[in-house]
């Protein structure tokens, strides 16, 4: 039985997990088995580390033709072509955006990976050429940007896909809407917590021989080649890591707990590096007002131990908590003792369990037997799939394009999550707690 | 100055030294070489799930999977070791112990496509994987234009370039730490394989059995990976499999321990790959090719 509070559009994505069990989507079609019909021919916009990632659920996909990368690097440009015609991929490389609009005249859609101040501009001009975009997240430096991009979409009418993939991700969607909403197996959620840490690390270089131009850096809004390395690092190109790392993770908050906060007050500051202006280490707390009373959800990014747990969502209910993570291995169902019983839920393969030895329970209660501890039932969500992390997304959108189903991700759905992140950074600049409105994280 | 860099990846420590660079400098092309090696643990390792080498895992007979040009490139040289070691070095040596035969699986390297003809594909790319991040890491290490280095995989595997100026080579022992006597290296890969850490726990791919053979083996070679995989034959291999092997493979080098300490095979009297040479030589003996 599917409640109402599950969407048409969620219900048809799961039933095919919920009546399988297991969702093994397979990575790549049976050989002769290619999507049907001409092929969408795209462009990869920013080859950098997640161009990089991105080209590689891109490879994968059928029924898609990629046939430009777009980098500011010769490095990166080389790189591309040397790649992809070892995997016999023929593609042309361009500078800029501006140079692929002009080359490109039949062009669908454009892969947008650059940093994150560019996205505006580029996702502007796409979509006002005429073309999709799937823009990497976060959607903007700025909320200003952000906003423009939605505004954008909505007076040409074309599609604009925001890359927070979680959102497509069948092991998420399943549990979402099969075990949280459905039913019902947290019982009311009381908090939320996620996290992503990560060890030092030095800043990007680049090989000496490949420096960029000090002209052409600033052509394109570097100061100098370490900037333009670790631009995520710099007020003005990213938004530090609450944006890099905090964006999939608070939007997974606002998706799960179907709503958004009320305020943030958060504490961070640049505590360990010295070459950067974003802040290293954040702490968030969130406040999600409901009937029911407040939910509260806290979010971290330290800059730390490599060995803290790993990066995962946790969603914390009083008679159950589902932790989540794009590793299903750091992936967990724990049961409360005071929950009603999980084997209908079992049956159904809405979970996989581990049982725990059976512990009998003598018919008087007055009786009872000692023996060796009884261990606790392990529970999992019993959904995998064969692909990359971010294949399902970026087909949801080429799906999308083809006018197959509607996007998990639209920009106007991604800009109300995005910008409570927005406000977490303005909590650490102002030291003080923001309130956010019912409606003020609308474009 | 010799600069070092550690950082953990597919389960052990990754190690990048690097000579006559600037301290800055160094760090920042040892960062761009670990990110390549956790770029290929994403493709390779067996307990990340989504990794190329886990979903082939779940793939059933018949089912095709499309690759990562990483993933193709490894498994092709994986099955090429398969044949040149007559079935010792193998990616599924572990499987046969939960299958009753060998899955079967065919590759398309021009596709980057995979298929399961049979079983299930449990591949361990436990005695290659990290071999082949090392060549990979060199490949990249050439952008940045540092001829002296070397790099070193969980201490079972090592791949030399140009050595630190007024050295003949990397210094090189073959054992315990600081063990004697000592070697030169320079410009190619040592790989050990032993009992001392995990005991016998190298199967023998043609019985499924542990390999009881001796106690270490090492390989040399220009390509870690090759080195890795052949150091794992060499302790399935008997002595006279191994100088069968070897012949004609003069870029191949084998050193075998089995009663106490360590002694080169010398399968026709050809080591034109010189890539070891003893400290106490003088002038250039080692070279061949990276790669």
């Amino acid at each position: 039985m599917v409640t109402d509070s599950i969407s048409r559009r969620d219900f048809m994505r799961t039933t095919a997990a919920a009546s399988a069990g297991l969702l093994l989507a397979s990575g790549t079609p049976l050989l002769g088995q290619a999507a049907a019909g001409p092929k969408l021919k795209i462009a990869l916009v920013g080859f950098g580390a997640q161009g990089r990632v991105l080209l590689e659920s891109l490879l994968v996909i059928e029924g898609i033709q990629l046939v430009a990368v777009v980098d500011i690097w010769d490095y990166a440009r080389t790189y591309a072509e040397k790649y992809l015609k070892k995997l016999n991929v023929e593609v042309r490389t361009y500078e800029n955006y501006e140079a692929l609009l002009a080359g490109e005249k039949d062009l669908q859609a454009v892969v947008v990976a650059c940093p994150d101040f560019w996205h505006a501009p580029v996702t502007n001009a796409c979509l006002k050429a005429g073309l999709h975009v799937y823009c990497e997240k976060m959607m903007s430096n700025t909320i200003e940007g952000a906003r423009s991009m939605v505004q954008t979409m909505r007076t040409t009418g074309k599609l604009l896909q925001i890359g927070h993939q979680r959102r497509s991700n069948p092991r998420y969607l399943f549990a979402l809407t099969r075990l949280l909403r459905e039913a019902k197996l947290c019982g009311r959620l009381t908090a939320a917590q996620a996290q992503w840490n990560r060890a030092v690390s030095a800043d990007f270089g680049w090989p000496r021989k490949e420096a960029i131009p000090a002209e052409t850096l600033a052509k394109y809004g570097f100061t100098d080649m370490h900037q333009f390395r670790n631009w995520r690092w710099f007020k003005g190109l990213g938004g530090g890591p609450l944006s890099d790392l905090g964006a999939h993770q608070i939007d997974i908050f606002n998706w799960w707990l179907g709503g958004y906060p009320r305020s943030v007050v958060a504490s961070g500051g640049v505590d360990y590096y010295k070459t950067h202006e974003w802040y290293d280490n954040a702490m968030v707390i969130y406040e999600y007002p409901f009937a029911e009373g407040v939910t509260r959800a806290f979010y971290q990014v330290q800059t730390t131990t490599s060995a803290g747990g790993g990066y995962f969502e946790y969603f914390m209910g009083d008679e159950a908590s589902i932790k989540m993570s794009e590793d299903p291995k750091l992936s967990a169902v724990y049961r409360e003792a005071r929950a009603p019983s999980w084997d209908a839920l079992i049956s159904r393969n809405y979970l996989a369990a581990q049982p725990a030895p059976a512990v009998a329970a003598p018919d008087d209660g007055a009786k009872v037997d000692v023996r060796e501890t009884a261990q606790l039932a392990a529970y999992n969500i019993p959904v995998s799939f064969n692909k990359k992390p971010h294949q399902p997304h970026l087909e949801n959108f080429f799906n999308a394009v083809r006018g197959k189903g509607t996007l998990n991700c639209p920009a106007d759905e991604a800009f109300r999550s995005e910008y409570v992140i927005h406000k977490a950074n303005e909590s650490i600049a102002s030291g003080k707690r923001i309130d956010i409105a019912p409606g003020e994280n609308e474009a | 100055m010799i600069h070092i860099h550690n950082h953990h990846a597919m389960a052990t420590i990754f190690q990048v030294r690097l000579a006559g660079e600037e301290a800055t400098y160094a760090a920042q092309a040892a960062r761009a070489l670990f990110d390549e090696a956790d770029r290929l643990e994403g493709w390779l390792s067996r307990f990340k799930a989504s990794s190329d080498i886990s979903a082939i895992a779940r793939l059933q007979p018949g089912e095709t999977l499309r690759l990562n040009e990483a993933t193709c490139e490894c498994l092709a040289l994986a099955r090429e070791m398969e044949l040149a070691t007559e079935g010792t070095f193998s990616i599924t040596a572990a499987a046969r112990q939960t299958q009753p035969e060998p899955p079967q699986w065919t590759l398309d390297p021009g596709q980057r496509l995979i298929r399961c003809e049979a079983g299930r594909l449990e591949f361990d790319l436990g005695a290659i994987g990290k071999g082949f991040a090392l060549d990979r890491m060199a490949l990249e290490l050439a952008d940045w234009e540092c001829p002296a280095f070397l790099l070193v995989a969980g201490g079972s595997s090592i791949l030399a370039g140009e050595p630190p100026a007024g050295i003949p080579g990397w210094s090189v022992g073959l054992g315990e730490d600081n063990s004697e006597p000592r070697q030169w290296l320079k410009k190619g890969s040592l790989s050990g394989s032993g009992v001392a850490v995990k005991g016998h726990h190298i199967l023998d791919p043609r019985t499924g059995e542990p390999a009881k053979l001796r106690d270490r083996a090492w390989a040399m070679s220009p390509s870690a990976a090759v080195s890795d995989a052949l150091s794992t034959a060499f302790m399935v291999l008997t002595e006279p499999e191994i100088n069968r092997i070897m012949r004609g493979r003069n870029e191949w080098q084998a050193f075998l321990n089995d009663d106490g300490k360590w002694r080169q095979l010398d399968p026709g009297g050809q080591l034109a790959f010189g890539g070891l040479a003893p400290e106490t030589m003088s002038g250039e003996r080692a070279s061949g090719n990276l790669p």
